[in-house]
């Protein structure tokens, strides 16, 4: 995350869950970057990443994992989902590219 | 022979329907892949931290680049 400071970025976490789950879950794993709460759902359906699953043959919304690295013009340049958006490097190295003013 | 090589196409058949089926029983997740690319504009949205507080996307624009990491579920491995 240092990286990403010095790459002038933010980062965000975002998912379902309500600000009192996510404060906890920042303390536990010690995240310094504010955790943010898409409690209905309105962002995942804007992006495109709401993805069912299910739980015991029910079925629930949730948000498909991915990254997205938004530039200072608002501009996305670059998507990852899944897997390769578990591992934070190729975002870290699409910041460190962008420029700093 | 042609007989035996017939029940073998047979047999190939019905493994292939098996698999099928198998891959089509575990379509159950229904994945939902963007339709953003690099290039588009990414959609505003205000949304509460983990203090409550509100944070808006456009905050950020002609400040900072921003990484947005869609997670499934705090406490578990998504």
């Amino acid at each position: 995350m240092a990286k990403l400071d010095a790459s002038d970025a933010i980062v965000f976490g975002i998912s379902i869950d309500s600000p009192a789950a996510n404060n906890a879950f920042a303390e536990k794993i010690g995240v310094t970057f504010p955790l943010l709460s898409d409690m209905n759902r309105k962002v995942l359906k804007q992006y495109g990443i709401l993805k069912m699953y299910n739980v015991e043959k029910e079925e629930y919304d949730w948000a498909q994992r991915t990254t997205f690295v938004v530039d200072k013009n608002g501009v996305i340049q670059s998507v990852e989902e899944e897997a390769s958006a578990i591992n934070p490097n190729s975002a870290i190295a699409v910041c460190t590219k962008l420029p700093k003013k | 022979m042609p007989r035996n090589r017939f029940r073998n196409a047979l047999v190939t058949a019905a493994l292939m329907a098996g698999l099928v089926t198998a891959v089509g029983a575990q379509q159950n997740v229904k994945v939902s892949h963007t339709s953003l690319k690099p290039g588009d504009t990414a959609p505003d949205f205000t949304l509460l931290d983990n203090h409550w507080k509100q944070v808006h996307l456009s905050d950020y624009r002609g400040k900072k680049n921003v990484v947005l990491a869609f997670y499934v579920l705090a406490f578990t491995e998504g």
